[in-house]
């Protein structure tokens, strides 16, 4: 029934208009006196239509108030204007009926700004609802961005309930999430404190629920509703309030979280007004859409636990390959002791022929006491226990040095071993035993798979970037960059199958053939050497030609600001020095901070480095203890007394753990090689 | 006669070096574990020490460090001899005062030349 609001003086015209609109099912009542109770009396009765009658005093006036007053309500102000007369305010109203009144014109009117009323209403309806779906698919779309961006669990469940909460905003949520190992856990979030049994009964719920999802089929899942750890979180708000049993009648939504056979748990939403059946295909899918990324999360840790439990493994191999070379080497002594007093004729004269075959004995004791040494390095490298010793350098001399010793060697087999430098060489930042150590390896491999007569070659040269012939490196340089030494061992020897280039820098691997096994060695030379350059951020690379002979080259770069630093971060980072990294983010507005940290900080250590790119200024210090690292922290914050400065210093510490580690390596990456 | 006292678990290196050492022309007295090593460091005075660090009962370090700590006997050089050579234990060695370090297996003339070094 349409409400009418009548609004003339009391009269017989009001009284017919009255009568016949409520004989047409309407209620049309007539209006105060005063405009000032006319409004309120329409506040309060809200009608559906005001009829305003043209004689009346004031009746522009009211029009127009009337009318700006209802807009929300679209309510329709029509006229009632006696036939032949013009106003001019006629385009404030929604329309008129002139008198004398014809009842069925009146009638007909009404009800077709009754239908105009209704339809703006829908109007307004939908309009809202397309709103709210608008906003719903908005946060839809910044949730999946969000989950995209975690493989934290915690943090999926969470964007996935304040999207929920923002799209459907509902009172209470219950959820039941599956942990690794069997443990499940609860959570309730809340607009207001729940009450004990409240928590209980949505367990429980939640739980039947999660049952009822599998029928007779076996739960992938087994749940222990009684020991159930609940995690609550409720909303802070003023209103002093709790949610009792009677929540359970409100209307609810629930579903399981879950990609394929891979269950994550179930989720249930309260709300005190029913969800629409938009809310219903938002709510699906958001759920649906955490599933996928927690799918992610749950392999990344497993991932994760695998990584770990890698690491101890290598880390335990490494340790035993250390701890047997100890012993290993233990028995040598005395056998080499034993022989050398047989040899020096103290114990009494020796034949020739015994002398020969004594010092094969001892050939064989010192080739053993290498291949230990070998073993020791390798672990060493991949512990990261080497310790190098790095300085400004020149190769030349080692060069010299090595050609020299092999010439003697290889007198035997006739095999030539030259020595050509190119040009002055420039210096490099190396730990030159090291170095010495890698040509060494590479010549005396030369040497063993150099049949007689055949000829080594011994070439180093200063080569620029574009220079070095990527195909052929073992491992790629990570940034070819600046100038690099490059130092060629090439031989006339039986050369390597090209497929087999790759295996021989493998941990204990030879080439199996019946050449090699009359060629002694472990196979751990060459790895050996590829993990040395690693440290120097070198690279080698092989060509070689089966039976015509092999070249081998190593590129060691060229002294380099950058390098170094980076070098010296690595090197700190292997060692068990305590070692620190100061990261400072110079940015305009405090540019003096690295001034003071200048000042301050490096007083503390005499070794440390800098090395600045673009706005970061990094300073390596190495051997810095936790008190001088606070100190350092202290007084940053201190001598600016901005909290803001603190984020542009970050003190970084190597500690034993892997985490701290890792920092550094994400800074190493920033200082980009 | 110099007198030379070699401390090693190991009673092979103990007496191929000693052997040698003798035909060298030194006194050698032997001990066979860090207890004895330390005892024998005491009473017999020896002019140079040979010390093996990994010992049962007392370690070389730690014979190392009670000598060169004590007035009375800091100034008998000592040769600390290991299978470990990694540089932070030689770096420990230093730490406790040793005068020489060598690392196992040794070639006989290192020892000899390091000997020459502290005895004249």
């Amino acid at each position: 029934m349409s409400k009418i609001l009548l609004i003339s003086e009391l009269s017989e015209f009001s009284k017919d208009i009255i009568y016949t609109l409520t004989n047409s099912e309407s209620e049309c009542i007539l209006s105060e006196k005063t405009p000032e109770n006319i409004l309120s009396q329409i506040e309060l009765y809200n009608p559906d239509i005001v009829l305003i009658d043209t004689k009346y005093n004031d009746c522009e006036i009211l029009t127009k108030q009337i009318k700006s007053k209802t807009i929300q309500q679209n309510t329709q102000v029509l006229l009632l204007l006696e036939k032949g007369k013009d106003i001019d305010f006629l385009n404030f109203a929604d329309g008129f009926v002139t008198t004398p009144v014809c009842k069925n014109i009146l009638i007909h009117t009404i009800n077709s700004h009754i239908k105009i009323k209704k339809s703006l209403e829908q109007l307004n309806e939908n309009n809202r609802e397309l709103a709210r779906s608008l906003y719903q698919l908005n946060v839809l779309y910044n949730t999946s961005s969000q989950f995209a961006g975690t493989l934290d669990k915690n943090k999926l469940y969470n964007i996935m309930l304040e999207s929920l909460e923002k799209t459907l905003s509902f009172d209470i949520s219950s959820a039941l999430v599956f942990g690794m190992e069997g443990e499940s856990k609860f959570y309730i979030n809340s607009l207001y404190e729940p009450t004990e049994s409240l928590k209980k009964a949505l367990a429980l719920r939640v739980g039947l629920e999660y049952k009822n999802l599998f029928e007779n089929q076996p739960l992938p899942y087994n749940i222990n509703l009684e020991g159930m750890e609940i995690i609550q979180n409720v909303k802070p708000s003023h209103i002093q309030n709790i949610f009792d049993l009677r929540i359970l009648n409100y209307d609810s939504l629930f579903a399981p979280i879950k990609v394929g056979e891979h269950f994550f748990g179930v989720i249930e939403l309260f709300r005190s007004t029913p969800f629409t059946k938009e809310d219903v295909t938002c709510f699906q899918s958001i759920v649906h859409q955490v599933a996928l990324p927690l799918r992610s999360a749950t392999l990344y840790e497993e991932i994760k636990n695998t990584n770990i439990k890698l690491e101890k493994l290598e880390r335990l191999k490494s340790d035993f390959v250390s701890i047997v070379s100890h012993e290993l080497r233990t028995p040598l002594t005395p056998i080499n002791n034993s022989l050398e007093i047989v040899l020096s004729g103290q114990t009494g004269e020796i034949s020739q022929d015994a002398r020969n075959f004594i010092n094969m004995a001892k050939r064989n004791v010192s080739r053993l006491s290498g291949i230990i040494e070998d073993l020791l390095d390798l672990s060493r490298v991949q512990t990261g226990k080497l310790d190098f010793k790095y300085k400004i350098t020149n190769l030349t001399p080692s060069l010299e040095l090595i050609q020299k010793t092999f010439e003697q060697v290889s007198g035997e087999k006739n095999i030539n071993v030259s020595l050509e430098i190119k040009n002055n060489l420039p210096d490099v930042y190396a730990d030159t035993h090291r170095i010495e150590q890698i040509i060494s390896n590479l010549v005396s491999n030369a040497l063993k798979f150099t049949p007689k007569d055949g000829s080594i070659k011994i070439i180093a040269k200063t080569v620029e970037e574009g220079e070095i012939d990527t195909e052929n490196l073992i491992s790629p340089i990570q940034k070819i960059q600046g100038k690099y030494i490059k130092i060629s061992v090439i031989d006339t020897g039986i050369g390597i199958k090209k497929e087999n280039i790759p295996k021989i820098f493998e941990k204990f691997s030879q080439i199996e053939n019946s050449l090699t096994r009359n060629i002694g060695g472990v196979g751990l030379g060459l790895s050996i050497t590829k993990e040395l350059l690693d440290a120097h951020l070198g690279a080698i690379s092989v060509i070689s030609e089966e039976n015509k002979g092999s070249d081998f080259s190593f590129f060691i770069p060229v002294l380099d600001d950058k390098k170094i630093f980076i070098m010296d971060i690595n090197h700190a980072l292997s060692s068990s020095e305590e070692t620190a990294i100061l990261h400072i983010k110079e940015n305009p507005s405090c540019g003096f901070i690295v001034h003071i940290c200048e000042q301050k900080l490096i007083k503390l250590t005499k070794k440390s480095k800098e090395y600045k790119k673009d706005n970061d200024y990094f300073v390596l210090l190495p051997d810095t203890s936790q008190s001088a690292l606070d100190f350092m922290q202290k007084s940053i914050i201190q001598e600016s007394q901005k909290p803001e400065w603190e984020k542009c210093a970050i003190v970084l510490k190597k500690a034993s753990s892997n985490q701290d580690g890792k920092e550094l390596l994400k800074i190493l990456n920033k200082i980009d090689l | 006669m110099k007198k030379i006292l070699i401390v090693d678990d190991e009673r092979d290196i103990v007496e191929t070096l000693a052997f040698m050492l003798k035909a060298k022309g030194f006194e050698c007295i032997c001990a066979y574990d860090g207890e004895e090593g330390l005892k024998l460091a005491k009473e017999c005075s020896p002019d140079l020490i040979i010390l093996d660090v990994m010992m049962p009962k007392i370690n070389g370090y730690k014979i190392c460090r009670l000598l060169k700590y004590d007035s009375k006997y800091k100034n008998i050089p000592i040769i600390m001899v290991t299978a470990r050579s990694q540089e932070e234990d030689k770096e420990i060695g230093e730490e406790t005062g040793a005068d020489e370090y060598i690392t196992k297996p040794f070639e006989f003339n290192d020892i000899v030349e390091a000997i020459n070094r502290y005895i004249k």
